[in-house]
């Protein structure tokens, strides 16, 4: 877990690689990677690598980065963890492959040199790296499956250059700001930027399960490795297991995620993922297992009061459990440095930063998080809404203009009945998975955009982002089954762009790795085989552990992660200069959206519009 | 595999398009991968080219060049259509897909930098492989097309001719009186549609220059209609007697005149890339070129020569000042790295690649 970066000149016009930049770039992280740094550049002077390192597996000297192989031919630096790595080295080592560190780094050096490129079909776990084939001249790149570690990219037609984050890339001084009008529509279209766009045109991100190649020429296309909806679709054609295996899976996942040489925590909430999953901890055999959970001074002895009963959890599982309250002035305190730990702008991750310092602060290097259960075991209300909305808007939306004339009609008048201003969208959009998923998962919809985009921004992005034709990309190869679609379409889309991206940043930012048993390509192989019915999942997994979660949890109203934000965001200073309408009650989402859109300079000619109203 | 090449400029053109495309084609030629190119310009006289390459006559007419394009890719089956100018893209692409044939589409300056027409848009966006000779023209393109970033790729133009620092020919030192002279260069067009390319911003900037360096003169070659104004400007700012409008001068004179000169200087705002830089700077001269076009791209990022705001006044008098007075070293060997072998190789790795 740790910052990476890198720089290849690979164009015969470009001028060597500027150290100084790699390592204004690689210092950016410091805060991914606070225990060591190290550096790597070729001969002559076409290739430079950085790393940031936070040690957790291996923490001597010999898991330093970046690390080359024996005859120099190979030179990796990785962002991640790799779960099999004692299979895949004693696999290598069977074929002669001679080891010297304990490090899962090193792994990937000779898996590379074993399988090249098809090497990523091989590793369990999160990761983002690149691997300079010195030989071939060709720099390889790979991200996981998920998409849990970020790997950002930027080819200017001479040089190539990537990193952990945007904004590390940024403050290497040699790539430009112009900014992305798909990145900022995608911005208020989501609540955050789907990949591959970011906030600039210069930057993309390496898609989730995909490799990308440097040659002479440049950076190809990525390539797709990995994709849920074939795990999905190939599942249902094999013959289904039964629940019994479940428990085994998810054991299976949960010890392969505690691999590591330092304690591992766990962030813990009063819901059934992050509950179960600490209690397959303790049958997993963790000693002693830090628990952390967040609590909130307004919500106490409300339904959204999350640490009574995680506290409870807590003693069934005998952790040593640490419940850490956050006051408004402290969130007052924190605003400035989370928006600029903020990497690209999200509506989400403010609670994860918390529970992150929180973890950080009781002297944890590594956490487990529930993050994932939801789109496993379907928890969202988007599993019961999608195929509803598909199935009964699929004719209507099928008129010629009925749509789009029932939603011209409607928006007016939504806010005066007091509608989400979506309802007038039902038609238009609700009669198919990618319409519905906006509808349901949108933060603004594409005719409101104009309250926070010039015209101009919102007519370009709209054209070169194709939000239905983004989301319907990622159901090309789903089977017809509407639980493996919608999963699908949370999984890739809301988890991916938002949940662990959030993830990433809140918790690099306090040198926090977060793992994610139930973000894990091995279980949802498993798990798409058997067949649950709908809450049947949750249950399940409930009762996974051999101390089953109380009935309370699983009893207990779905709630979400919920804060105090939306008050303390209206009477915050910051909140001052978030221009709203006189008329507008918009929610705390579209609030927090416009102040970090804001700070990210995506609106800034729709603001100064605002303002003068 | 066989190419059809539908260009303006055809190969035997001495202006900077015919010249990128006699190195681009004859680059391909040299491949082992390409068997033959039939070549299509609109204007220009015919080259001495490589003998896989098929040159025909040029077709001035925009409806007889695109009916002979049609009845070329009917006729020729090509698996390559190599389009050589943005405007013909819509053509070339249609052939392209009508043909199954790979679609390489070539940009070189302006005509790539504003959104074009809807047709121009959507036939840049179904290109395999579009070559551009400099990032900043890529970067443009970039912006108001949605095409795979990946399959845009930079191809500079290349440094050929044999330009090398060489002694002041005595002759010409007398024809423009540069004896006892510090001289400013600039080659290129003098062109009202081109005004861009900086011309009057030098003239604009040698009162203050002359204040400091008594003895310069600036000598600019080239011709084109925006010479008188540019010679209207020099009466105003009361330095008449320093400027030399040389006119245009041979091709077998061009590395001469740069050896008259003590700094090339061209703040162009709007250079695809900038050839002649590359030109000057392997004649042994000082570079002083602007830093928001393509001669970024011809100046390596500094390495070539010195970049400045070509609109600020302030930044060009002080490069003049200070390249004039020796403040500037010459790095006639790092235009080497534009060398037509390391171009034809590159062309080729883009043929392997993108077109195969």
């Amino acid at each position: 877990m740790c910052g990476v970066n890198g720089i290849y000149a690979y164009h015969y016009a470009a001028n060597p690689v500027d150290r100084a930049e790699l390592f204004r770039t690689r210092d950016h992280m410091a805060a991914r990677g606070p225990d060591a740094s190290g550096e790597y550049f070729s001969q002559e002077g076409r290739v430079g690598l950085g790393h940031r390192r936070l040690s957790i597996i291996d923490l001597s000297e010999n898991g330093a980065q970046p690390m080359a192989s024996r005859d120099g031919r190979f030179v990796v630096t990785f962002n991640g963890e790799i779960y099999n790595y004692r299979e895949l080295r004693a696999a290598l080592e069977h074929k002669g492959f001679v080891f010297h560190s304990q490090s899962d780094t090193e792994i990937l050096l000779h898996l590379y040199a074993d399988k090249g490129e098809a090497m990523v079909h091989e590793l369990r776990g999160m990761f983002a790296f690149a691997i300079w084939d010195a030989a071939r001249g060709v720099m390889f790149l790979a991200r996981d499956p998920y998409g849990i570690k970020p790997l950002y990219y930027s080819d200017d037609g001479w040089t190539f250059r990537f990193g952990s984050q945007v904004k590390a890339l940024l403050a290497g001084g040699a790539i430009s700001r112009d900014p992305d009008s798909a990145g900022a529509v995608g911005f208020y279209l989501f609540g955050s930027v789907p990949e591959p766009f970011t906030t600039c045109r210069s930057i993309r991100a390496l898609p989730a399960g995909a490799t990308l190649l440097v040659d002479c020429t440049g950076a190809k296309a990525p390539q797709r490795y990995y994709s849920i909806a074939e795990v999905y679709r190939d599942a249902l054609s094999t013959p289904r297991k039964n629940t019994d295996d479940l428990r085994i899976a998810l054991l299976d996942s949960v010890r392969s995620h505690l691999v590591a040489d330092v304690p591992v925590g766990a962030f813990l909430s009063s819901g059934i993922d992050s509950g179960a999953l600490v209690g397959l901890m303790r049958d997993a055999g963790a000693p002693n297992i830090q628990t952390v959970t967040i609590g909130f001074e307004e919500f106490r002895g409300k339904l959204e009061d999350e640490t009574s009963l995680a506290a409870e959890v807590a003693r069934l599982y005998e952790t040593r459990h640490t419940t850490r309250f956050v006051s408004r002035a402290e969130f007052e305190a924190d605003l400035p440095r989370i928006l600029d730990a903020m990497d690209q702008p999200t509506i989400d991750g403010v609670n994860t930063w918390f529970v992150s310092k929180a973890a950080r602060e009781l002297g944890l290097k590594v956490a487990i998080s529930g993050l994932g259960g939801d789109e496993l075991f379907g928890g969202y209300p988007s599993f019961r809404d999608l195929p509803r909305w598909a199935q009964a808007f699929s004719l209507p939306s099928r008129i010629p203009f009925l749509g789009l004339g029932t939603r011209k009609l409607l928006a007016p008048l939504t806010g005066f009945f007091g509608l989400s201003p979506k309802a007038a969208g039902m038609l238009e959009y609700g009669g198919s998975y990618a319409g519905a998923y906006l509808l349901r998962r949108g933060l603004y919809m594409p005719w409101e955009l104009e309250a926070v985009l010039d015209r101009e921004t919102i007519v370009q992005g709209l054209r070169r982002l194709a939000p239905l034709r983004l989301i319907d990309a990622e159901l090309r190869s789903a089977p017809s089954n509407p639980f493996a679609r919608v999963a699908t379409l949370e999984s890739t889309l809301y988890m991916r762009n938002q949940l662990l991206r959030d993830t990433d940043w809140a918790s690099m930012a306090h040198s926090l790795e977060v793992r994610t048993p139930l973000a894990d390509r091995t279980l949802l192989a498993r798990l798409s085989r058997i067949k649950l019915n709908e809450n049947e999942g949750k249950v399940a997994l409930a009762s996974a552990p051999s101390r089953p979660l109380p009935e309370a949890i699983i009893d207990r109203p779905k709630t979400g992660f919920t804060t105090p934000i939306d008050g303390w965001l209206r009477s915050s200073p910051s909140f001052r200069h978030v221009p709203i309408r006189a008329a507008e009650t918009p929610q705390w989402a579209r609030i927090w959206s416009r102040m970090v859109g804001a700070e990210a300079s995506l609106n800034r000619h729709a603001l100064e519009n605002l303002a003068t109203l | 595999m066989h190419m059809l090449a539908l260009l303006t400029d055809g190969l035997g053109g001495e202006g900077g398009i015919g010249r990128y495309n006699r190195h681009l084609l004859s680059a391909l030629a040299h491949s082992n991968s390409i068997a033959g190119i039939t070549v299509l310009p609109r204007f220009a006289a015919q080259a001495d080219v490589d003998g896989k390459i098929d040159h025909l006559a040029p077709s001035s007419g925009r409806l007889a060049w695109c009916l002979r394009a049609l009845r070329l890719a009917l006729t020729s089956r090509p698996d390559i259509i190599f389009c050589g100018h943005i405007y013909a893209a819509p053509l070339a692409a249609a052939l392209a897909q009508a043909r199954s044939a790979k679609l390489w589409l070539q940009v070189h300056g302006i005509e790539a930098w504003e959104r074009p027409r809807r047709p121009i848009i959507d036939a840049v966006e179904r290109a395999d492989l579009v070559t551009s000779v400099s990032r900043y023209t890529r970067r443009r393109l970039l912006e108001w097309s949605n095409v795979d970033p990946a399959s845009v790729r930079v191809l500079p133009n290349t440094l050929t001719g044999g330009y090398a620092p060489r002694p002041r020919r005595p002759d010409l030192v007398a024809r423009w009186g540069l004896e006892g002279k510090k001289t400013i260069l600039t080659v290129g067009r003098l062109a009202s549609g081109e005004r861009y390319k900086g011309h009057d911003r030098i003239i604009a900037a040698l009162p203050a220059v002359a204040a400091r360096v008594p003895s310069v003169v600036y000598l600019v070659v080239g011709s084109g209609d925006d010479m008188e104004r540019l010679r209207q400007l020099s009466l105003d700012v009361n330095i008449c007697d320093r400027v030399i409008f040389a006119g245009q001068v041979p091709q077998d004179e061009l590395a001469d005149h740069f050896a008259l000169a003590d700094v090339f200087a061209m703040p162009s705002a709007g250079e695809g890339f900038g050839i002649v830089f590359l030109e000057a700077a392997a004649c042994g001269l000082p570079i002083i070129g602007g830093d928001r076009d393509g001669s970024v791209d011809a100046l390596a990022d500094g390495r070539i020569g010195r970049l400045v705001d070509p609109l600020s006044q302030e930044q060009i008098v002080a490069a003049l000042i200070a390249a004039l007075n020796g403040g500037q070293k010459p790095f006639p060997e790092a235009a080497q790295r534009f060398a037509f072998q390391n171009f034809a190789s590159h062309v080729d790795a883009l043929l392997q690649n993108f077109v195969r």
